[in-house]
Formats: C-alpha cells, structure tokens, sequence
C-alpha cells in the first residue's frame, strides 16, 4: 500500500515526467532509425563491418607512420576524457618523440628529413578543430624491434601527450588494425543475429546500449527529488515521527524509484518488440530478448545512479547528488574505450555495445557482463542500506546532514 | 502500562550549547500546558519527548516506555511540529491516508478513519481539496488530523495557534480540549491567552530550564498581591515602563491605564492592587525567577 502510494508520488512528479521524455527522447533520436531497415543476408553488407585482427605486423608500421606524420606536424590527436585535443609538443619533448621514432625506424636526421619533405601535407577537419598533418606512408620498421618494445614505446608515448592518444598500448590493436571483414565473415554475422540472437536479443542490447548512457545519470533527479521531497514540503518531522522504520520506508521508496523508472525503459523494450515482430515476420523472432538483454543490462544503472542519489542526498543535499552523479557520468562516459562493442569491462559502469551484431564478441566477455551486473546491483543495495542508516541518524536528531557551502558549511569555525 | 509521561533529570546540547538543563516533569492524562518565550527550549522538549531529539543524559518514560525505544514512542505519539506542511499537490485525505500507511495502518481501517478525523477536525468538505488550497486555519487542523490518524496514546503540539485568526485559534483550542478527554495532550506555546482557555496543569519554561510547574490557579494566587492597575499620564509611560512590568495598557486622550506587576507597591499616587489574571502571574513567575521581562526598550 505504502509502495503504491510512494509510485503515485513519484508519477506526479516534474522530475519523473523529465526523466520519461529524456529516456523516450533517446530512444527515437538515436535507437528508433536502427529499426528503419530490415537485416538481411544482403542489408547487412551495407553496415561496413570491420575486424580487429590485432596483428604486430599490422599494427606496427601503421601506427609508426601515424607517429611519424604527428611528429612532422607537432599536433597530435588526443582524446583525454573522451574530448578531441590537439596536443602540441615543446621541442624538447617533440624531439623525444623524434628518438624514438629513430628508435623504431632506424632512420637518421637526414633520412627523417627527406622523408618530411616527401610527405604531403594536409589541414584535416575534425568536428570544428582543423588540424594540420603530414601524409606519411612506408616508414621503414627495424627488423629487430620487438612488438614488445614497440608497445612500450607507445605507452611512453601517450604519457608524454598527456594520455587518450591513438598510440594508448591498449587501443593499438583497434586503432590500427582494423579491417573490413569478407564476405563469408558477413554472413556468419547475419547467421548469428538470426540464429543465435534470434534478432530480438541483438535489438535488445543496441536498445540497452543507447538508453544505457542516460540511464546511468538520469534517474538521480528522480531520486533526488524524492529523498527531499519532505523536506521541501516541510513535512519531514511528520515523516520522521510516524512509526514505519527508516529500513522500510527507505526500501520502499527504493523500490518505487526502480519501478517507476523501469517503466518507460519497458515501454520503449515494447515497441521494440512489436516492431522486430512486425519486421521479421518470417524470421520468427524471439522477442524475449528484447525485454530480458535491457533487464540484465540496464536495471543494475538505474538501481546504483537512484541509490547513489537517495544517499548523497540524504548526506548532503539534492544539489550535491546531481553534480557527483553528473561527474560520475561525465568521467565514465570519456573513459569508455574504444571500439564500443565486444569488450565490457568487470567495473566498467557504462556498458556499450553500439551494434547489432558482434556478437561472439560479446559473449566472449560475458561472464564479466554478468559479474559487472551483480556487483552495481550489489553496490546499489550498499548505498541502499547506507542511506538507511544515515536517515535514521537524521530521524533521531543524531545528525543533520553534511553542509557545505553557507553558513552552516562544514567547513566554517564553530564560533 | 500507565498513562503519564516521566521526566527525570534530562539535559540536552547542541553541540557544545546546553538547550535543556535538568528537566524534571511529570504529565498526566489530560491537557498540559507548556508555557515560555520563543527560544526557552519548548520545541527541544517537544522533539525530544517525540524521539525526534536526542537527550544527552537523564530518563524519559512514556507510558511506561522508554524514549530510547524510538519505534514504540512513534507508534503511540502524534507530533505537530511548529513549522509544518504537506506535499502541496496532495489532496486532503491523500496527505492523511498517506501518513496514516507510514503510520502503519491497514487500508480498510485507514479510509475509515480519514473520514472520522476529517469530520472530527471539521474538514469534511476539504477533502477532496489539495493541501496547497488550504487557509492557515485548515493546515493547522489537518495537521491534528494527521497527527491523531493513528488515534495515539500522547499528542504533542508544538506553538499550534501561531497565526491563526481568533476564530479559528477558539476553534482550534476547543478541539484539543475534546482529545484531552481521553489522551496526554502536551501544547507548548507563549501565547498565554491559549494556555489560559484550555490547561489545567502547566509548566514554565525559560533559557532551557523549567522555572515552575503546577496549576493555573496555583501559579495565579502566586501573583496575588503583585499585581497593580493605575491611571498615568501617556508622557511617563517610557519611565514607567523601565521602572515596573507593565503587563497591560488601554489609552484614553493623554492618560493611560496601565497593569503592573510589582513585588511592592509602586510609587503611583493612584494605584490599586487588583486580580491577576494568567497573563501577569506568568510576567510575575519570570519576574521572580530573575527573567528580564521589563518593557522598556534601553
């Protein structure tokens, strides 16, 4: 009863009707186009699908002659927290590049002249930054570096460009590696979305992978807005001294949040299943999928970012849940590597797989998945539990909350 | 279980700021008067008795219970803070059934007993009104209502009259009057005139400590022999005022008749010693306690 009424308070709320336009607002802009166009054995070669093979004799003279047209220009493409930097060196530090671009080659001063004046030169136009960059093709490797040493090489690299560059040990193998698949490589693809994902489930993680970005920020304004509902209305005392424990009343209100914002996500899970069953009549889809990948993937997301909100809020202010929440965001979005599906790390937050197929790729990694699941849920029910006893400390009057700005900040003397 | 309220030596701090300071108070069934200024420690007591404070050292028994026991005193106490509200977009009988569910009443009861609180506080026709429509006078009696919903054995209610309208301030004192009847009623206020139409047994608060307890007319006849009216001319009235506690004062053209209290006789050609009435035994209790409670403004 008292959860049907918290569901009701929640749905009355600005913060919520937000929060469904922003999840319906993702889901058309960015998911609904995915759904434009059926897959088939033919449809499929038109989305370009490449391979990593991550071979060293690939990626090495790539990513040297990458190097060597950075060095020639002194602007490197850096991407720190996700965001384009030209990164220009000093000279010292761009002659430290020059020596190990010696290193590799083995070429001299001279040589590394000619071949500055054999390159082309371009401006190349990167969103609104215009770069400028040497063409270099065909820089001689040493027969003797290891892919070892090279790698190495390339970490000392990125450090001295500040980190997120495209010589980053970890993103070699994507960034210079990668290579369209062939046909037969294409249809064993296809066979896997219909065969294995039975299209639904591979429409289920694009739909999660997309909403899966708001999901891990949104739902804090609504779990904001509720924890300092009362207090706003100035009805915490009457709350306070009613007779429900904090564990229930907290619980409860938790469990309204999760619902409530699970809600939309559900909806958009619907029409992307009457849609596949509309598109793929043929192909007998099972539209589980379509609801159980977004369960698995994306109720971990709003269960931790509401919990995180309850806590926060309660420790400090609404305000405060927001802006952590928001930073939190922020700093996972831009550690999210490349390429964006495969690979989903054991603690990585937000999970990408922006794709239909790949699926083997996927599943190589899913017990991680599943372990990356269960531990945000886990953390989600720590939060949980923490803000239990941080509201009780409140209801008692042992503890007011952490203030940090005004008059009453924590950080001010006590007269 | 018994039905009184046991305070024996509490002492509460904010911090390193003592609020209480050995409070000692028994209170029976029936309506209890606390009386004192604004920042005596009234709403400190309240909270504390509430399990919404927590005191530093001492005993507090409630029925029986000790405070220490937070979920049981929840369960038999109905609170109504001095500052209060409800969710603005809540109708009437939501905010109550709401409260009445955190209370942990059953459906079925709960709606039966919203529309018996409502009719009882007199808000039947607002129930379907939002709280946000509510006059000051209705809020106040809907927070009653919500603090009766889970019919307690103890109501506290903390400065309920404070900007209310006379009518609905007489209204509001005749409600608590009736839930007296059968429950500890606590009303904290320094509004006298509230105390005086509706407490039998009070105490008097000030600076965190209790000055006195006893009946209303205990603490009267205390005053009797204290208290003066005299005519004065209006132009010595700051002189009066820095010299006695006037308590009282009607103008007429360029004369004043005032109400003093005073250990002795004043110095006034024409005063006469006369009844005190709530208002000047209370001046007269600060008084005596060693409150400044003079009027004048130096």
């Amino acid at each position: 009863m008292l959860f049907t009424r918290e569901c009701k308070k929640i749905f009355r709320s600005l913060t919520f009707i937000i929060y469904c336009a922003m999840v319906i607002l993702m889901f058309f802009t960015q998911f609904w186009p995915e759904l434009d166009e059926r897959v088939t054995s033919s449809t499929i070669e038109s989305y370009e699908l490449t391979k990593i093979s991550g071979e060293p004799e690939t990626i090495m003279p790539k990513a040297l002659d990458s190097l060597t047209g950075c060095y020639f220009s002194n602007t490197y493409r850096c991407y720190p927290y996700g965001l384009l930097k030209a990164v220009h060196l000093n000279s010292r530090d761009n002659d430290k590049i020059k020596g190990y671009i010696i290193e590799i080659s083995g070429l001299n001063d001279d040589e590394m002249e000619k071949l500055k004046a054999a390159s082309s030169f371009s401006h190349v136009r990167i969103g609104t930054n215009e770069l400028e960059s040497y063409n270099v093709n065909h820089v001689p490797l040493r027969e003797d570096i290891t892919y070892g040493r090279f790698r190495e090489i390339m970490g000392e690299i990125d450090d001295i460009l500040g980190g997120g560059s495209d010589y980053r040990p970890d993103d070699l193998a994507y960034k210079f590696s990668q290579e369209p698949m062939s046909h037969a490589e294409i249809i064993e693809q296809y066979d896997d979305f219909i065969e294995k994902d039975h299209i639904a489930a591979a429409y289920g993680r694009l739909l999660s992978d997309y909403l899966g970005i708001v999901l891990a920020v949104i739902p804090v304004f609504a779990a904001a807005a509720l924890v300092t509902a009362d207090k706003r209305a100035k009805m915490d005392e009457l709350v306070y001294s009613r007779r429900i424990s904090s564990f229930r009343l907290i619980f409860t209100r938790f469990s309204a949040l999760v619902l409530t914002m699970a809600l939309p996500v559900l909806l958009c899970a619907s029409i992307t299943a009457a849609k596949i069953m509309h598109m793929y009549k043929g192909d007998a889809p099972d539209i589980a999928g379509a609801f159980t990948v977004p369960g698995i993937w994306l109720l971990p997301n709003i269960m931790l970012v509401t919990a995180l909100g309850m806590c926060i809020s309660e420790l400090f202010s609404a305000g405060m849940a927001i802006l952590v929440q928001f930073a939190a965001w922020f700093i996972c979005m831009m550690m999210t590597s490349s390429p964006l599906y495969g690979h989903i790390g054991r603690y990585t937050f937000v999970c990408r797989h922006n794709s239909l197929f790949y699926r083997s790729e996927f599943m190589e990694h899913y017990s991680d998945f599943l372990f990356n699941r269960i531990f945000y849920t886990a953390a989600a029910l720590a939060a949980v539990l923490l803000t239990v006893i941080v509201y009780e400390l409140k209801r008692g009057g042992r503890f007011n909350g952490l203030v940090l700005f005004g008059k009453d900040s924590i950080f001010r003397r006590k007269a | 279980m018994n039905s009184m309220i046991e305070i024996r030596n509490v002492n509460k701090f904010y911090g390193r700021k003592q609020a209480l300071y050995d409070i000692n108070l028994t209170i029976e069934k029936g309506m209890f008067g606390l009386l004192g200024r604004n920042g005596a420690g009234k709403t400190t007591l309240m909270k504390t008795l509430a399990a919404l404070h927590q005191k530093k050292d001492g005993d507090i028994t409630v029925c029986g219970i000790p405070i220490e026991r937070a979920g049981e005193i929840r369960a038999m106490t109905g609170y109504l803070p001095q500052d209060f509200s409800m969710y603005p977009s809540m109708k009437t009988y939501e905010a109550l059934e709401y409260l009445g569910a955190l209370s942990g009443m059953k459906s079925a009861t709960l709606r039966e007993r919203v529309t018996d609180i409502l009719h009882k506080v007199n808000l039947t026709e607002q129930r379907s009104k939002k709280v946000a429509q509510l006059s000051g006078g209705m809020k106040r009696r809907l927070g009653i209502a919500q603090a009766l919903i889970h019919d307690p054995q103890v109501l506290i209610v903390d400065e309920p009259t404070a900007g209310l309208d006379p009518e609905e301030r007489i209204r509001f004192r005749n409600l608590l009057c009736e839930l007296a009847e059968d429950r500890i009623v606590i009303l904290s206020t320094h509004i006298v005139g509230d105390i005086e139409a509706t407490c039998e047994q009070i105490a008097i608060m000030d600076e965190g400590k209790i000055l006195w307890q006893g009946t209303v007319n205990q603490l009267i006849s205390n005053a009797c022999g204290h208290v003066y009216t005299a005519n004065v001319e209006r132009k010595f009235m700051p002189q009066l005022k820095k010299n006695y506690i006037v308590t009282g004062m009607i103008t007429q053209a360029e004369y004043a008749t005032v109400r003093i209290v005073s250990d002795e006789e004043p110095d006034l050609p024409n005063a006469v010693l006369t009844e005190p009435d709530l208002e000047a035994a209370y001046m007269y209790c600060l008084h005596i306690s060693g409150c400044d409670v003079k009027g004048d403004e130096n």
